[in-house]
């Protein structure tokens, strides 16, 4: 088989297209902004939340109760259309809408508050909101929800001040919430999914029937999700801000196993703001044509053997790489409290990574080129103003993505505190971004490979085309947030013989200690759209970056499954053939 | 109310009876269903071509494949919090190597589920199926060499083969619909919204406005085509329908203790729901009922005497006793018991007093002109429901049980059931439980206060219902008869020797309780006169009473 290695016709089928996507968030723009502004919704929840922020801990009855510090309220109100198909015909369809609030209560003061340590997670409150603007019967649910989360968050700060009192000093004694200013920002509220769901299903369903050309893939998933939401937040500091968030998803998802019962899967996604500015069906069909290829090539492919030498991420897999083994790193949490590793907490101003290397994480950005990207927000889940934070400069640490969490070298926020309905919200990513001004054209770069092969003496240099994102990780035994899985790796000889695509190969050793051996760079940057799932839950996010060159990876055989394939051939298939 | 004669017409079709009376169907019309054909077919090739090099091939394969439709609809305080339809097709694949003296089952239950296509695809269907039955033969290839180990462990050998061998039956009921259109699914969503706002609108409760903490109803419909083939010959297709709307509403009494009523109507058909008026008005009662336990008194510390039971809280507490007790499992390997659970050693034994009778009877399908939730003419297995005489004059006659058989009871009678994608296993379907010479509740009263006399007790206890297994409405009667509501209270030695030695009477009416659980079920039963239960204050922690009073 041909290597794919950088063959822009291969590689464009897996680049993710958008179409389309100015023109409906224009037109809803126009049509929506004045509801928000009228919102029984927002209303409601500002006006009971000022009523329980003065009514609470003021009860004549109770001289001793406690006044909340901080209260507030954070709806999200989604629409969503979910259509699955396996097989080649449809597994499930459905509609679902839904309007979740989140009360966050905060006793004590800002210095040690209910949030500390271990309790950061009860603080939060969750209950199902009416869907109707009926006033009463959502402030009483607000209400209810409220009353619920002041006594956890009374609860948790008696035991905080306990635990404070018998416990040695904390290595990072800053506070437990941040001051910031108000946010007042009422934007627009989504509309509700709008799709021509006949129309879907048979997409979805024609996409998942590719695979029949492919018997060997004996298990795939299609999944395509449409979900507008409107997010409200208001908070006893005096922020209103409503933001509306509309995301289309397509995933494909294809599974096979060697005859040695090692399991490979491959998946590819697509998104787009909205459904139409998803790539054609053409180019999906593509894509599923494209795994179910490379599956049938793969498990075919000879299992690699330990290997200690130079590599190259492709883009996709750098960006993957850069999100999975740097971001979650540089999340503010992660530098405070006893079971973090803090591999970064004490370097700010040190340089991390070859000077050619920056990266940044903007949610501002809409797009990349002319690819939407899943990670912006304008205001994150705190209320905060989304901003562009510069994190690496030239190699150099600079800061961290921050929450109102502030930790010993930075006490504000950075607009990056995000979470998914229910959970607390803690540093995550949006769009990171990951910038070089040493590039290179991919021949070179590829060229580059061969020779740095030659001179260590090995025989062959690797090629990383995918390596598995945090969403394809959720389909594994034992997920782990950093851990990285490659995918499709080639084997690059320095003899000119062809490219081989080779199996099972797992990255060992530091991931970190491999960033710092980056040589060059690619000069055309990759997209990953994806969802990333950690304490706080599975937030959008993107990740930018281009192809690396690395002189030293160091890797291992990947722990194989022992199920043999399946007996009988998948039916059909006589039929077919 | 636009539900109510759509939902009947499609109802009537599930519950006609398999067309026993016709000609039996045979495979060639079952093979007219798109579904059971790919079944059939994928089966076939299975039983033909399924082997692994040097292994055994499989003796049984079993395809149970399930339709699920589904509704539900939930509301609080007065809004509606959204409503759902999802549709979902699942496979539960059985798989045995061996044979019926021995086979690969283990007492966890055996087999592989997948998510199937809902498209009528037979190529989708079948993958589905063929990834379960390579999953579950070569599960069932170990499970049977480890069955093979432990029995060289074990002196005694298995009292009972591991597979009963039963008649193969073709029986093909009309798939039922969800008949819930779009109308009539916003006419529920808006009727649920209506009944959890009552507190709000209904003038007799405005006095509680405030101290409502929740105020929920919910409405949910299910209709489950299943749809059966197996290696034997047997083929089943049957629906099972269930409607439930249900509402709850909680308070706390100035102590801090939880003060909470519910309701629910549970039915076979949406006509067999209490109407909506009715509903209402329970609704309301129930509102009404927590401003007076706001006001009853707390239970004394502590009482031991006869306590008489409702019939709807008989029916929950022999739900709860007999329910797992008459149910026929294997035991464990080298052991000679008969099967698992209380009543492992209880055949012919006496479980209940002499003049009570219990028999579970499936093909009851209705009571009172009501159709009982627990009623079916197939079990999950392919074999036809049994009317099981479990309990004759007091004694245990009988047990429930599948095709697992135990010692003495080789056969099916049919009661094995499964719960969606779920193995199946014994289960209670229709439990009637009824006394001779049963008395009226009139009866009842007056027997339960001769007791106090004679005892020289100064008040006796009445339980109306119960909310899991603490009383909700427990009335203090004194000698003279009068009824006062009292609250906090647990009950105690409500156990099986209480149901064997300590029923002094029981009521000639009997109740229905639809239970919709994972294996719907029913049980009739009458009210029983309990000589010597434990009453005492429950004494859970309180919570503290709302931080800041309701809005409004």
């Amino acid at each position: 088989m041909d290597s794919p290695f950088f063959d822009q016709t291969k590689s464009s089928a897996r680049r993710i297209r958008s179409r389309k996507i100015g023109v409906a968030s224009l037109l809803l723009a126009a049509a929506s902004v004045a509801s928000a502004q009228q919102s029984i919704l927002l209303d409601a929840m500002s006006t009971e939340l000022n009523r329980a922020y003065t009514a609470l801990g003021h009860q004549t009855s109770d001289a001793k109760q406690l006044p909340p510090y901080f209260l507030s309220y954070s709806v999200a109100d989604a629409d969503m259309v979910m259509i699955r198909a396996q097989y080649g015909a449809l597994a499930g369809s459905s509609s679902n809408r839904a309007r979740t609030v989140d009360v966050q209560v905060r006793v004590g003061k800002p210095e040690l508050d209910n949030t500390h340590g271990d309790h950061r997670s009860s603080a939060v409150t969750s209950l199902l909101l009416p869907l109707t603007d009926d006033r009463q019967a959502i402030a009483r649910t607000l209400w209810q929800a409220t009353n619920r989360g002041y006594g956890e968050a009374v609860d948790n700060y008696l035991r905080v001040q306990t635990e404070a009192q018998v416990r040695a000093k904390e290595e990072d004694t800053s506070p437990d919430f941040s001051t910031e200013k108000p946010q007042v920002a009422v934007g627009a509220v989504a509309p509700r999914v709008k799709i021509d769901r006949a129309a879907w299903e048979e997409r979805v369903r024609a996409a998942s029937r590719i695979f029949r050309e492919f018997p060997d893939v004996y298990q795939n998933m299609v999944i395509f999700t449409a979900q507008n939401e409107t997010d409200y937040f208001v908070s006893s500091e005096g922020s209103r801000v409503v933001t509306p968030h509309l995301q289309a998803r397509l995933v494909i998802l294809a599974m096979t196993r060697a005859e040695d019962g090692m399991d490979m899967f491959r998946d590819q996604t697509f998104e787009a703001e909205t459904a139409d500015g998803l790539p054609s069906q053409a180019e999906v069909e593509a894509a599923a044509r494209t795994l179910g290829k490379s599956l049938e090539a793969l498990r075919k492919a000879p299992v690699t053997e330990p290997f200690n030498g130079p590599a190259i991420l492709s883009g996709r897999a750098a960006a993957v790489f850069f999100h999975e083994v740097l971001g979650h790193r540089l999340e503010g949490q992660r530098q405070r409290g006893d079971e973090e590793g803090q591999t970064f907490t004490k370097q700010i101003g040190q340089e991390i990574l070859p000077p050619f290397l920056s990266v940044s994480d903007d949610p501002t950005e809409e797009r990349f080129g002319k690819t939407w990207l899943s990670g912006n927000y304008t205001y994150d889940d705190e209320g905060e103003k989304a901003q562009r934070v510069a994190l690496i400069d030239n190699g150099v640490l600079k800061t961290f993505l921050m929450s109102r969490l502030p930790i010993a070298s930075f006490a504000a926020s950075n607009g990056h505190g995000r979470a998914q309905s229910g959970r607390m919200p803690t540093g995550r990513q949006g769009n990171l971004i990951v910038t070089s001004t040493k590039t290179e054209s991919d021949d070179a770069l590829r060229k580059q490979l061969i020779d740095e092969a030659k001179k260590q003496g090995k025989p062959y240099g690797l090629y990383f085309e995918d390596i598995s994102s945090g969403f394809a990780v959720t389909q594994r035994n034992s997920p782990q947030a950093f851990q990285v899985i490659p995918l499709v790796v080639w084997r690059v000889y320095v003899d000119g013989r062809p490219d081989e695509l080779v199996r099972g190969v797992s990255i060992v050793g530091t991931p970190l200690a491999a960033m710092k051996r980056i040589v060059a760079t690619g000069d055309k940057p990759e997209v990953f759209n994806g969802e990333c799932g950690a304490e706080s839950g599975t937030v959008p996010v993107s990740a930018v970056a281009p192809a690396m060159l690395m002189t030293e990876i160091e890797t291992q055989r990947q722990p194989q499954g022992t199920q043999r394939p399946p007996i009988l051939p998948i039916p059909g298939v006589q039929e077919a053939k | 109310m636009l539900l109510r004669p759509i939902a009947l017409a499609a109802l009537s079709a599930a519950l006609a009876a398999p067309a026993l009376h016709a000609a039996e169907p045979t495979r060639a019309d079952a093979e007219k269903d798109t579904v059971l054909k790919a079944m059939l077919t994928e089966l076939d090739r299975s039983m033909a071509k399924l082997q692994l090099k040097d292994f055994q091939k499989p003796f049984f394969i079993q395809y149970r494949v399930e339709d699920v439709d589904d509704f539900e609809t939930r509301a609080g305080f007065g809004a509606s919090q959204g409503a759902s339809r999802g549709q979902a097709r699942i496979v539960h694949v059985t798989v045995l190597v061996g044979d019926y003296k021995t086979d690969s089952s283990s007492p966890r239950g055996d087999g592989a589920s997948q998510l199937a296509a809902q498209d009528d695809d037979p190529i989708a269907l079948r993958s589905s199926l063929w990834a379960a039955t390579d999953q579950a033969y070569k599960a069932a290839l170990a499970a049977y060499a480890q069955k093979q180990a432990q029995l060289k462990q074990v002196q005694t050998p298995p009292q009972a083969d591991d597979l009963s061998r039963e008649k193969a039956i073709i029986s093909l009921a009309a798939p039922a619909e969800l008949a819930l259109d779009a109308a009539s699914q916003s006419a529920w969503e808006a009727r649920v919204a209506r009944w959890s706002g009552l507190y709000r609108t209904d003038a007799s409760v405005h006095a509680l406005i405030p101290d409502i903490q929740y105020s929920s109803a919910v409405f949910h419909a299910r209709v489950v085509t299943s749809r059966l083939v197996t290696s034997e010959g047997t083929i089943v297709r049957k629906s099972e329908t269930g409607y439930q709307e249900s509402f709850g509403v909680g308070t706390q009494a100035a102590d801090g203790m939880r003060l909470d009523r519910s309701n629910s109507s549970v039915g076979v058909t949406a006509a067999d729901l209490e109407a909506p008026e009715a509903f209402e008005k329970h609704a309301v009662a129930m509102i009404t009922s927590l401003g007076e336990l706001k006001k009853a008194p707390l239970v004394e510390e502590e009482y031991h005497g006869p306590v008489l039971l409702s019939a709807d809280a008989a029916a929950d507490t022999l739900y709860r006793l007999l329910g797992s007790a008459v149910l026929a499992t294997r035991p464990r390997l080298g052991t000679e018991a008969r099967t698992n659970g209380a009543f492992a050693s209880s055949y012919h034994a006496r479980v209940l007093p002499d003049f009570l009778d219990a028999v579970d009877d499936p093909t009851l399908a209705s009571f009172d002109g009501k159709h009982l939730l627990g009623a079916y003419s197939v079990d999950d297995e392919g074999v036809p429901a049994q009317a099981v005489e479990l309990v004759k004059d007091g004694k245990l006659e009988n047990y429930l049980i599948g095709r697992q058989p135990v010692r003495d009871f080789p056969q099916s009678n049919g009661h094995g059931r499964a719960s969606i994608s779920g193995p199946a296993h014994p289960a209670l379907g229709v439990l009637k439980v009824t006394a001779k010479d049963g008395l009226s509740d009139d009866e009842l009263q007056k027997k339960l206060l001769g007791l106090a006399k004679d005892r020289e007790l100064k008040n006796v206890y009445y339980v109306e219902t119960l909310g899991g297994t603490a009383p909700r409405l427990l009335y203090r009667i004194g000698t003279d008869g009068k009824r006062e509501l009292v609250r906090g209270a647990s009950l105690g030695d409500l156990d099986l020797r209480a149901l064997r030695s300590s029923v002094e009477a029981a009521g000639s009416k009997l109740w229905t309780a639809n239970y919709a659980g994972d294996i719907p079920s029913t049980v009739l039963a009458p009210a029983l006169l309990v000589d010597d239960v434990t009453l005492k204050r429950a004494n859970e922690k309180n919570d503290k009473l709302p931080f800041y009073p309701a809005p409004e």
